[in-house]
Order: structure tokens, then C-alpha cells, then sequence
């Protein structure tokens, strides 16, 4: 495995005349990492990546690959590879002639292009379609296409904008799957692109949280979820979202339409916080508070309840035996550990 | 880029930095230099050289026949022209050819497409033949005109007028037909050019607008007033605009067909300036005869396009 | 009352495309006829068709070979040029980001402004003085002036068209600026090229006015070359009509190829259609 592709951003700033993109984003990805950049669009994560990729400038701050600063340096000096959201297969060329253009672009002798590309293209399960044009295959060809294109070169840094989003649902799932499978046997840094938080949770060893330009919280996909840094975050990660209400905390005790949830938190006085509580951690049942179901979901394995507290919205994921009827009145309950609580003026995390 | 990059440096949390955007813009900008220069020189060459040597002989008297009259006059030559009779009559000319031969092209035009726009087989013979006169260079559609169509007891206009009991005309010889004739020619040649753009534009209407018309029992000339006319105005505006632009600077056709003549029947402000340059050689008065021209037409594609942009 | 109405329409239909097709039928009949069929009076439609008239134009005396080829020639030559100062200059104008870019392009635009023969006035005296009338590299200058703007504009339309991520994907498989052109935009954009290259060679081979002036013994475009077949004593309608068929084919054929670009070939740049008639 190479210990090539370490990336360091050091007090990135983004900005387009009086927009801010990036507001001093910071980050280190390690070689061999698979890290995903994740928020919703407009968060700057595609901007981070293209600065990444030299396609931008930063406005202010240093990129570093490798220990090296390349903030200055052509997008063609960096030895990074990037599949795009729209393939950009080069039309005019063939599978074959799309995979080789980068050994040619690096001078590899004529002699050893062939059979890189086609291992590359094995590798993606594409090298009988090595005579075809982009135009005659189908989305997920391309896509795989476009991944042999950026991993034949075994350059340091593979960049993902995005790779999954013009696939159909079903193609998705499978192809995430062998994007993981492919970057571990080869050991690549990548770096990945998505506002899916779905597909940042499964694939990522790590991701860094965007909103609105800056970076929230960066750890591993089960850190962030269990503990989101911020309200934003924590209604961000999650499906359904977290749910997030309005709710008087004291003395380690949080009260929610008039009822006591016990919390990890210990400290004394009296405040107005968000609460948060994920819908798979409530439990219905017990001494809990009373609350109308105003909606069913099936899900078929699962079922989610929409409920009524105290005029404020609850969302419940609950297996699907047992399930309540709509109108009926269920009991709620959540263990301490499962209660977020968050400042409502600064937005973070209290916990 | 640039104006961000000048601000950056200072801002950020006071620490310096240089701005690699504006490395890259710089880069950028060089290589569209690289990309531009031999165009953009050639251009200046044969288009903004020319002008300002133009309007520098303009101020010199420059006859190749009498050189050792030559000489800078200032802006005699522009007092000469203003009172000869000759240019005002050009002027005119001009004016009367463009004004009849776009009204012509776009009603024309614009009846054709509507026409064929509505017809359910055959379009595919107008399309075709439509594209024939606007490929043919003028000069050879003048001629073909001159001769085969308009001289007098062989051509096949003439051979109508005299079997239509109107006898033998001189079409070319007579100061108003000749008028007319290069009209019609001109009308001719360009004006399949209205009938495509504006058939492409009629073609790119949505279908169903004119079935909601119809829904609301919209009559065909109520359809055509109220619909198809303002949708298709920025169409037709586009080619009163183009048409007017080359009618101005005609040349080849007229030239072919009657030199202008007979006598200065014919002769529009663009054809003065050429006769005066290259037959008569004075060419510091025939270059500001050009300079009035190009400044007729700067105002008459300025009130264009104030239309244009006006409602 | 419906079937008076259709005969109308085609009644219509027919002498529109008479009153277009006829003049050009016309010369092509003419030209097939013999000069005595050609002056016979009323006209004849009805003859026995020979190519007396193409052999004598093309090899007789007086051939008009050598104008066929000055035509090529300077209509070659223009593309040519024309393509290579074109192709760069559009692809920098549609795709990079430089100051005064908007200046820069509508620069191009208004150069089509000026009336042609303001410009072949002083460049009739320059060329003078150099010694370059009557020759090609002197026309085919000129040539720019029109074909430029034009070839530039049209071309700016179809780099347009090509997504960004084409030559970022190129930088990144470390292609330099250059070579992600030639390699990566150029190829997409061939059929772009293709019909600019047809407007362009269109446009040269009919200019007139430039040719008028500029044209001698060794330039003697075909445009001007028909001149020698009127005259005041006596028109040679066969041989006449047969040069205008043959000044018409290439166009004509070049026209018929390029027919579904012709209404964006003649819009292009809406501001003016081309300085050169």
C-alpha cells in the first residue's frame, strides 16, 4: 500500500467578489483514507474539491499534498485523478482511447498503455466494451468508464464529485458497493463529493460536514451521528432527520410538552435548549409522554409515526409489529445517552 | 477573480497571503492572448487600418488621373459632397432601394412561411429551392437577371410583357424600371433568407398555445394578430435588421445589372462611392463618400437597434 | 368548394416555386442549348440539349479553366487562413476568462460594420504601393476582413456548446492548455468546423467588389471572368449561361450539404448577415 495522497487544507478562503464560498476550511485527510465531503449543495464542498484538483484557486490560505504546498500549481502538475458528476468522457474517443489519455498525457512508453488499460478496465468489469464510444453505452458503463479513466494512471489522489448521482437508485447501491471494494484493494486516497449523507455514511473512514462554507465537523461517520456537533449537522445526518424541539433544560433533567427526560448532561441552573432525539431511539410504551399519532408511514420492515407533542412535530421509526393506528395515543420514552441537547442561540452542541 | 484576490490578502485574519487565483487568471489570460493575437491583428489590419486610413484620405484631395493636383484639403472634400447634388441623389437612391426591398423580403417572408408552415406535404421542395438564391454569388444572379431574364425581346420577363400585349420594355434602359428591376431582383435573391429564418421561428412556436387560442375561439386572424406576430417580432426585427445592413452596401448585383445606370438611376450611395474611387479614380472624394456612408449606416443600425431593444 | 380551395393552394405553391426555381432553370436549360436555340424567338423549352456550350466554355479558346481555378484558389486560400486565425480566436472567446473580453467580442462584431467599400478604397492604395494587386496573397488579406468576424462568431457558437468538465477532465489527465485544444475541443467541435468551412469557402466564392478591384490577369475570379462573355456587340447566351452554371455548382452543391445549418450560418452574429455584398 502506498503512503502516497496525504492532503492538508490550511485556512482555506473561497470568495467570489463579496461572496464567501469557503470560510477558513482546515482539514488533513491521510493516505489511503477514504473522506467525503459532505453537505448540501452550496456548502462549498464542490468548491473544496476543485480546489483540491487545481480546477480553482484559493483566495487565501495553502493546499498541501504530500507535504508539499501545490496551492499555486496547474491542475496537470498535481498527480490527481477525479471522476466528474458528468463522466466528461471525451466523446470523440473510444473506452480504450478515453483510459489511455491519461498515460499518453504522461508520456508512459506506447508499449505499456495497452495493457494498463486494460487492466483498469477489468478492474471495473468494462474491457469487453473497449471499442465502444461514450455515446453507445449505457450510464453505468460510463460511469465505470470514467473510474477506469481516473484509476489507471495510480495517480495519489482520486477525487469523486458526486460519481453516483445520475444512476438510477438501484445501480447506486450496487455501485457504491464496488467503489469501496475498488478503493481498498487499491489503496487510494479518495476523496469524495456528496450531498447524499447516506452515501458518505457507508462509504466514508472519515468526512468533514459542510455548511454554508465552512467546515462543522469532521470525524468518522458514526461520531458524527452519534454525536452531530450542531444543530444543522444533526438535522442534516439521519433518515428521517433528527428530530429537534424546543425544551426547557434543569438541573440535568430536559422538559418536552411537560414531560421529564432524564440526561447525560449534569450541569445546574435552568435554560432554553433544543433537544434532539433520533426517531429510532424513542421507544413507545412505559411512563412516557402521551402524544396523538397524527400519520403512519409503512416502510415495510419499519414504520415511521408521525406524533403530536404539544403542538410540535415528533418522528418515530418503530419495527413494524405492533404498530399504533393513526389517532391513537402512545406513551414516548428515550434513554438518556439518545438525548441531544444544543444551545438555541449558537446552534452547537451542549453535550 | 481579480477583485477578489486584491481584497483577500488583507482581511483574512490579518495573516498575508498570496492570491493563487490570480496566478491562475494570469495564466489563463496568456494563453487567450497566445490564442487571440494572430485573429485579433488581422483584424485590426484589414478592418481598423483601413478606417482610419479612410477617413485620413478623406482629407486629401487624391486623384490618380491628375496626381500632381494631390494634396491635404482638410474637410473640403466633405463641403464639396454636401452640396452635390449627385450624393444627395445616391442618398435617396439607397434610401428608396433598402426601404422597398426589406418591406418586400419581410412580407414576402413572412407570407411564405405562414404559407408553407401550414402546408401538409411538400414543404420539403420549399425548404430546398428557398436555399438556392441565398448560396448564388449576387454578381452571378445579376447577370442571369440581365440576360435571361430582362433583355429586351430574349429574356423571358420581356417575352411575358410582350405577350401580355404590353410590348417590348427596355427594362434596364428606362430610368424607373431599371429602378424597379434591380428592386425585384434583390427581393429575388434574399428573399428566401426572411422565409427560412422566420419558417424556423414560426416552427419553433409551441403547438399548444394556438390550441388554447382555439379553445377560446380565437379566429385565424386573431390567432396570427394577437399570437404568432408578437412571438415572432424579435424574428423579424432580427432580419428588418440584417436585411437593411446589406442593402445599404449592395454592390454585385446592381453593379452587374445596370452599373448604376442609366445615367444615376440606379445608383446607390455605396455604388457612388465605388464609381467615384475606381471609374473617375478620385479616390480622396470617393473615400468620403464612403465615410458618409458608413456613417448613415451606423445611425440607421443605431435607430434599428434602439427599436430592437425598445418594446 | 374544398376541392377549389386545394387547387388554389397548389396553383399557389407552383408559381411560388416557379417564380424562385425559373431563373436558375432558365440558365441551365440556356446553357444546354445551342446559340441559334438559345436566341430563338419565341423561347424555347423544348430543344435538343447539347453540351456544345461547356466544351467551348471550359476548353475553347478563351477558357475559362484558369478562372475556375483563380475562384478555387482564392476560396481555398480564404478557409484556410481563415480557419486557422478563426479556430483559436473563437475557442478563447468562448471559453476563457480574460480582460476585456466583452470589448474583444464585440469588437469582432463591429468590425462587420463597415461598408466593404470603405475599406477596399485605402486598401486599394496600400496594396498599390506594395505591388499586390493582382495577386492572391492580397485578395485573401482582404478576404479576412468579412470572413474573420464571421467564421469567428459562428465558431464561438458551437465551443459553446461543449460542457466545461471536457477540459477539466483533460487538465487533471494532465494534458497542458494546448494539447487539451488540439486533442480533447477541436475533435468535438469537427462539425462545427465542417460548416463553418462551407460558409467561409461560400462567401469568397462569391465575392464581387473586392474582386472587381483587386482582380487582374492572374487573379481573374470567374465572377468576373462571365464579363467577357457580354459585351455590347453581341452576348453569347449559351456559353454565358453555361459559366453561370458552373459559377453556381460549387455553391450550390456546398448550399444543398449544408442545408440544416444554413438559417444559423446566415443569422450568425444577428447583427449583420455579411459586409460582403
Amino acid at each position: 500500500m502506498s503512503a502516497r495522497g496525504q492532503v492538508v487544507f490550511k485556512d482555506i478562503w473561497k470568495k467570489h467578489g463579496e461572496f464567501v464560498a469557503l470560510k477558513n476550511v482546515n482539514f488533513e485527510i491521510e493516505p489511503g483514507e477514504f473522506f467525503a465531503l459532505l453537505g448540501p449543495s452550496g456548502s462549498g464542498k464542490s468548491t473544496t474539491l476543485r480546489i483540491l484538483a487545481g480546477l480553482d484557486a484559493p483566495t487565501a490560505g495553502q493546499v498541501f499534498i504530500d507535504g508539499k504546498d501545490v496551492t499555486g500549481a496547474d491542475a496537470a502538475e498535481r498527480d490527481v485523478a477525479m471522476v466528474f458528476q458528468s463522466y466528461a468522457l471525451y466523446p470523440h474517443m473510444t473506452v480504450a482511447e478515453n483510459i489511455s489519455f491519461p498515460l499518453e498525457m504522461a508520456k508512459m512508453p506506447k508499449a505499456e498503455i495497452a495493457p494498463a488499460v486494460f487492466d483498469a478496465a477489468r478492474k471495473v468489469k468494462i474491457e469487453h466494451l473497449l471499442d465502444r464510444r461514450p455515446g453507445q453505452l449505457s450510464g453505468g458503463q460510463q460511469q465505470r468508464c470514467a473510474l477506469a479513466r481516473a484509476i489507471v494512471r495510480k495517480a495519489r489522489l482520486f477525487l469523486l464529485d458526486e460519481p453516483l448521482s445520475n444512476l438510477d437508485a438501484k445501480l447506486r447501491l450496487e455501485t457504491r458497493v464496488e467503489l469501496k471494494k475498488l478503493q481498498r484493494s487499491l489503496g487510494m486516497t479518495a476523496v469524495y463529493v456528496t450531498h447524499d449523507q447516506e452515501e458518505a455514511m457507508t462509504l466514508a473512514d472519515r468526512m468533514a460536514v459542510f455548511m454554508a462554507g465552512e467546515i462543522q465537523q469532521i470525524g468518522t461517520p458514526e461520531e458524527v451521528f452519534a454525536k452531530p456537533n450542531s444543530i444543522d449537522i444533526a438535522g442534516f445526518i439521519g433518515n428521517p432527520p433528527m428530530n429537534l424541539v424546543q425544551a426547557k433544560y434543569q438541573d440535568g433533567d430536559v422538559f418536552l410538552g411537560g414531560h421529564k427526560f432524564e440526561t447525560t448532561m449534569q450541569a445546574a441552573g435552568s435554560r432554553d435548549v433544543v433537544a434532539g432525539i433520533r426517531p429510532g431511539a424513542i421507544r413507545l410504551g412505559g411512563d412516557g409522554l402521551q402524544s396523538r399519532v397524527d400519520l403512519v408511514e409503512h416502510l415495510g420492515d419499519t414504520a415511521v409515526l408521525d406524533l403530536d407533542i404539544g403542538g410540535a412535530l415528533m418522528r418515530v421509526r418503530v419495527s413494524d409489529e405492533n404498530v399504533p393506528k393513526e389517532g391513537d395515543t402512545v406513551a414516548i420514552t428515550a434513554r438518556p445517552q439518545d438525548i441531544h441537547l444544543f444551545d438555541s442561540q449558537t446552534r452547537m452542541r451542549l453535550s | 477573480m481579480a477583485s477578489a484576490g486584491n481584497t483577500a490578502a488583507t482581511d483574512v485574519a490579518g495573516v498575508a497571503y498570496s492570491d493563487f487565483g490570480h496566478v491562475l487568471a494570469q495564466r489563463e489570460r496568456r494563453f487567450a492572448t497566445l490564442l487571440l493575437a494572430p485573429a485579433f491583428l488581422a483584424l485590426l489590419a484589414t478592418t481598423t487600418f483601413p478606417l482610419l486610413f479612410l477617413i485620413y484620405t478623406s482629407a486629401y484631395r487624391m486623384d490618380l488621373s491628375m496626381p500632381f493636383l494631390n494634396g491635404f484639403v482638410g474637410l473640403e472634400n466633405y463641403k464639396v459632397l454636401l452640396s452635390d447634388d449627385r450624393f444627395w441623389h445616391s442618398l435617396v437612391v439607397s434610401l428608396v432601394y433598402t426601404i422597398s426591398t426589406v418591406i418586400l423580403q419581410v412580407i414576402v417572408g413572412l407570407a411564405l412561411a405562414l404559407f408553407v408552415m401550414n402546408m401538409k406535404r411538400g414543404q420539403g421542395w420549399f425548404r430546398v429551392i428557398a436555399i438556392l438564391p441565398v448560396v448564388l454569388s449576387p454578381a452571378v444572379v445579376g447577370m442571369i437577371w440581365r440576360t435571361f431574364m430582362l433583355a429586351p425581346e430574349f429574356g423571358i420577363i420581356d417575352y411575358l410583357a410582350i405577350s401580355a400585349g404590353l410590348g417590348s420594355k427596355n427594362w434596364l434602359g428606362d430610368p424607373f424600371l431599371a429602378m424597379v428591376s434591380v428592386v425585384v431582383i434583390h427581393t429575388w435573391q434574399w428573399t428566401p433568407f426572411a422565409f427560412m429564418v422566420l419558417l424556423a421561428s414560426l416552427a419553433s412556436l409551441p403547438e399548444d398555445i394556438y390550441e388554447a387560442a382555439r379553445i377560446d375561439r380565437a379566429s385565424a386572424w386573431q390567432r396570427f394578430r394577437r399570437i404568432t406576430l408578437p412571438l415572432l417580432r424579435p424574428a423579424i426585427v432580427m432580419v428588418i435588421i440584417m436585411r437593411t445592413m446589406v442593402a445599404l452596401t449592395a454592390f454585385a448585383a446592381i453593379f452587374t445589372v445596370t452599373g448604376g445606370g442609366p445615367g444615376t438611376a440606379t445608383e446607390i450611395l455605396n455604388l457612388y462611392a465605388y464609381r467615384k474611387s475606381f471609374t473617375e479614380l478620385s479616390i480622396g472624394y470617393g473615400s468620403a463618400l464612403a465615410v458618409a456612408l458608413l456613417i448613415v449606416t451606423v445611425i440607421i443600425s443605431a435607430i434599428l437597434f434602439a427599436i430592437r431593444r425598445g418594446k | 368548394m374544398k376541392r377549389l380551395r386545394t387547387i388554389l393552394l397548389l396553383a399557389i405553391t407552383v408559381v411560388f416555386l416557379l417564380a424562385w426555381a425559373f431563373p436558375i432553370v432558365w440558365s441551365v436549360l440556356n446553357s444546354l442549348k445551342t446559340d441559334k436555340d438559345a436566341l430563338a424567338y419565341p423561347p424555347k423549352l423544348l430543344f435538343e440539349p447539347t453540351l456544345d456550350a461547356y466544351r467551348d466554355v471550359l476548353f475553347g479558346s478563351g477558357s475559362i479553366l484558369p478562372n475556375l481555378l483563380s475562384s478555387m484558389i482564392i476560396s481555398l486560400g480564404t478557409t484556410i487562413v481563415t480557419m486557422v486565425l478563426a479556430i483559436p480566436a473563437a475557442y478563447a472567446l468562448a471559453r476563457l476568462r480574460f480582460r476585456g473580453k466583452k470589448f474583444t467580442g464585440f469588437y469582432v462584431l463591429a468590425t462587420q460594420m463597415l461598408p466593404p467599400v470603405g475599406i477596399i478604397i485605402p486598401y486599394y492604395i496600400v496594396l498599390r504601393n506594395i505591388g499586390w494587386i493582382d495577386t492572391y496573397q492580397g485578395i485573401i488579406l482582404i478576404y479576412l476582413s468579412f470572413s474573420l468576424p464571421f467564421a469567428i462568431w459562428l465558431l464561438v457558437s458551437y465551443f459553446e456548446d461543449i460542457p466545461y468538465e471536457m477540459e477539466e477532465a483533460a487538465y487533471l489527465d494532465g494534458a497542458s492548455r494546448l494539447r487539451t485544444l488540439w486533442r480533447i475541443i477541436i475533435p468535438q467541435v469537427r462539425g462545427g468546423i465542417a460548416v463553418t468551412v462551407v460558409f467561409v469557402f461560400l462567401n469568397a466564392w462569391n465575392e464581387f467588389l473586392f474582386a472587381v478591384v483587386l482582380s487582374g490577369n492572374t487573379v481573374r475570379p470567374v465572377t468576373i471572368a462571365m464579363f467577357n462573355f457580354v459585351s455590347v456587340e453581341q452576348t453569347l447566351w449559351a456559353k454565358l449561361a453555361a459559366v453561370s452554371v458552373l459559377a453556381m455548382l460549387p455553391v450550390v452543391i456546398l448550399g444543398i450539404v449544408a442545408q440544416k445549418h444554413i438559417v444559423k450560418g446566415l443569422t450568425v452574429g444577428a447583427v449583420k448577415g455579411g459586409g460582403r455584398r
